[in-house]
């Protein structure tokens, strides 16, 4: 558990640029019902005396070099969540733990990676050494659940406790158990005052006085109820990673340090039997944001010179967006959505149907030109044209409906516009079809037509208020045939509309 | 020692057409679709099909599907339509239902619809290079300056290198330069009467130019009327209802397709 007190102005004050004067206090403040208060402070205001809650008023007397800016919620929240990412590149499950504050505590789920940092207590200074140097305020604490972690980064920093949170918290105030204020003021009035106390108390006398959440916060920080933090990254069923002495910047380098990563994550996945549909790459920057770059596979593979190409095509499609701002100092390839792959299937471009070779072409086209560019039609029992066939990502793909399959009698359209168009038809006959049409400024006289073919509408589905459609099909004296049709019957509706809907070849 | 020489010759004759990625001509080997027909073209070629306007897109885009449902093979199963997505609100998608009466799976038909140009000629050289695509049909409606004969150039070598058609349709009069091996002019005819009603639309049919490229002779320069069956093109002879005779002239394919078809027309009538 990182705690980051001060985190919103340590932000904005790296955010400012230096200037050669001595630092001045800062305090952000907010509108609260009507009153401006003070809502964070940083180490030097806070050393004058300031505290959040008070008013800013007071405050500016109280230190009148006082720096003051409003706060800005939503992007401080944003700027929070994407350092909360950055901290994946020590571990990969990070979350923010909201309850109390909207942002300054980190939860990093260290489980089996401690060891990379040469044990807990080193992990836990290269973190808070590495915030420090860059102007954090932080204090940190390892701890087998959440709410002693919680606790003990508080009011113990720096404290590492291997197993019996219990122990450890016992000397701690109330105020560790992440308490409404006013549960802690009942607990004062009862003079429970440290978190020892209260192990021994009969649980529905507690219950019964401070509510339930003060025994689900007790439960949760000695381990007896699970909490689990939702992480900010999916968590990665497989990964590999890089880290480099310098950062790197060049596009190509990345690309090319992604094929490695691949070819590494490939044999990882083939020892295992296994493969992957969605492949992350996350590039850390030096100042902690992150990139992420996702590529999906139509069906699971591990072979890297194919998921190298994705990555490939999704670069192209994000060109100007790339920023490496100062560097990338390290880069994690990620695998999701893991399930076993027959081990004939990979690499081989001879399976005959070519099905293989056509997933990965969807995969590529998907990829540079996105998901919704490539599309294939699923049929749907309707009767409304449009309604019948569907289209769906091809990389996407649902099972058929063999209900839904159309009737090849049926005369429909080749070409269908995506909205039917109004017409102008000349010498109309009641239910019969017309003789002319004016379509887009052109005018166009019938020679033949037949129809009509009347569809209804679908009266199970509500509130659409649409009318009958007569579909004739007419042929102009050139040989085009149109699909058109009358919206409404006479008597249906005083005065029907005409569309052109679709081209038959 | 006939039959050797014989061999030798249709071998040579068979390299020759693949270092010129020219259609294998009628007197060449074995013709490259059995149940071909006049106008039935080999795979890996790049087309031109031009329609003088726009609005004959549904003829257009008929008559490629026409010519890329008889490249269609186990090996090569699927089939892409590609269009650019503002001048797909214009000119129509492809529609699933429609395809199925056309006589195409519409499982085989996959649809891309792309922003710009560039995405445009880049999904077609991309699909081009895939051995299981058949045939690789894009709708190109308007003039733009990135099509030119270098463009062409390269699609035809891909196209020629991967044994995947690429059918161009292009819109209006004007022709550019380009390295297409075959341009044909594609415009809608008035159709065939169908029996029990005179007043009904008929099947499918084209006025049929091959402006550029060798077929097989009888084919070339000439203007064809053409019918579709529900599964390949026939001629029609100029005055004649051609489309009770083709129908009937037409050697069944498989077996559900033409029962289908006498079914249809029966309906219609």
């Amino acid at each position: 558990m990182l705690n980051l007190p001060r985190w919103a102005t340590d932000c904005l004050r790296r955010a400012e640029p230096e200037t050669g004067e001595a630092p001045r206090p800062l305090a952000l403040w907010e509108r609260q019902r009507g009153a401006m208060r003070l809502v964070a402070v940083d180490a030097l205001a806070a050393r004058a005396g300031l505290h959040p809650e008070q008013s800013l008023a007071d405050a500016r007397a109280l230190c009148p070099q006082l720096a003051v800016h409003e706060i800005d919620r939503p992007r401080l929240a944003a700027g929070f969540a994407e350092f909360a990412d950055w901290h994946s590149n020590a571990s990969p499950i990070v979350s923010v733990l909201t309850d109390m504050a909207a942002y300054g505590d980190l939860c990093l789920d260290i489980t089996g990676v401690d060891h990379l940092f040469g044990g807990e207590t080193r992990m836990l200074e290269t973190l808070t050494d590495r915030l420090q140097r860059s102007g954090f305020t932080v204090a940190g604490a390892i701890a087998p659940t959440v709410g002693a972690a919680w606790a003990l980064a508080r009011f113990v920093p720096g404290q590492i406790v291997e197993d019996d949170p219990g122990a450890a918290l016992a000397g701690l105030p109330v105020a560790a158990l992440r308490l409404e204020d006013r549960q802690l003021a009942g607990l004062q009035q009862m003079g429970l005052k440290q978190v020892g106390q209260l192990y021994g108390r009969d649980r529905k006398a507690l219950q019964a006085r401070f509510g339930a959440s003060l025994i689900t916060r007790i439960d949760q920080a000695l381990g007896r109820l699970e909490e689990r933090p939702v992480p900010r990254l999916p968590a990665a069923e497989r990964h590999v990673e890089r880290r480099f002495a310098e950062p790197i910047g060049l596009l190509d380098d990345v690309l090319m340090c992604a094929r490695d990563l691949a070819i590494r994550l490939g044999v990882q996945l083939e020892a295992e039997g296994m493969g992957a549909q969605g492949f992350h790459l996350f590039l850390y920057r030096v100042d902690h944001k992150v990139m992420t770059l996702s590529v999906n596979a139509a069906r699971a593979t591990r072979d890297p010179e194919h998921v190298a190409r994705l990555f490939a095509n999704r670069v192209e499609r994000l060109a100007g967006e790339y920023d490496a701002g100062f560097g990338i100092d390290m880069i994690r390839l990620a695998a999701s959505s893991v399930s076993e792959v027959d081990p004939a299937q990979v690499g081989a471009f001879d399976t005959g149907d070519g099905a293989a070779d056509l997933d990965r072409l969807y995969d590529r086209m998907s990829n540079r030109l996105g998901p919704l560019a490539v599309l294939r039609t699923k049929f749907v029992n309707s009767h409304i044209p449009e309604r019948a066939a569907k289209l769906e990502p091809v990389i996407a793909r649902t099972a058929d409906d063999p209900q839904a399959v159309p009737d090849a009698h049926l005369p429909r359209p080749l070409r269908l516009l995506p909205a039917p168009e109004a017409i102008t038809v000349t010498a109309e006959v009641p239910d019969g079809p017309p003789a002319g049409m004016v379509w887009r400024r052109i005018g166009y006289r019938f020679r033949k037509a037949s129809g009509p073919e009347r569809i209804a509408v679908e009266w199970w589905r509500p509130g659409e208020g649409a009318l009958t459609r007569d579909y004739f099909i007419a042929e102009d004296d050139g040989g085009r045939r149109f699909w058109i049709f009358r919206e409404g019957l006479y008597g249906e509706t005083a005065r029907p509309g005409w569309f052109m809907h679709g081209f038959f070849a | 020692m006939q039959g050797r020489k014989q061999q030798q010759v249709e071998r040579l004759r068979a390299r020759i057409a693949a270092l010129e990625a020219r259609p294998a001509l009628a007197e060449t080997a074995a013709p490259a679709r059995p149940s071909g027909g006049l106008l039935a073209t080999a795979p890996g070629l790049l087309h031109e099909i031009f329609s003088p306007e726009p609005r004959n897109g549904g003829a257009a885009l008929g008559f490629a599907l026409g010519q890329a449902r008889g490249l269609l093979t186990p090996q090569r199963p699927a089939l892409l339509v590609m269009q650019l997505s503002r001048e797909a609100r214009d000119m129509g998608l492809p529609y699933g239902a429609g395809l199925v009466h056309f006589g195409i799976d519409p499982g085989a038909v996959v649809l891309t619809r792309v922003e710009t140009v560039t995405e445009l000629l880049w999904a077609i050289e991309e699909a081009t290079c895939c051995r299981a695509v058949a045939a690789v049909v894009a709708d190109i409606s308007g003039y733009h300056k990135a099509i030119d004969f270098t463009v062409s150039r390269r699609l035809g070598l891909r196209a020629a290198s991967a044994g995947t058609s690429v059918f161009l349709l292009r819109y209006g009069d004007g022709r550019e330069a380009s390295a297409a091996k075959l341009r044909w002019r594609v415009t809608p005819a008035p159709s065939g009467e169908v029996k029990l009603d005179a007043r009904a639309p008929g099947g499918p049919r084209w006025r049929v130019v091959l402006e550029k490229g060798r077929l097989g002779p009888g084919a070339d320069g000439r203007e064809h009327l053409v019918d579709w069956t529900g599964h390949d093109f026939v001629l029609v002879d100029g005055r004649g209802s051609g489309n009770g005779a083709g129908a009937a002239g037409e050697a069944p394919l498989s077996g559900a397709e033409p029962a289908a078809l006498g079914h249809r027309l029966s309906e219609t009538g």
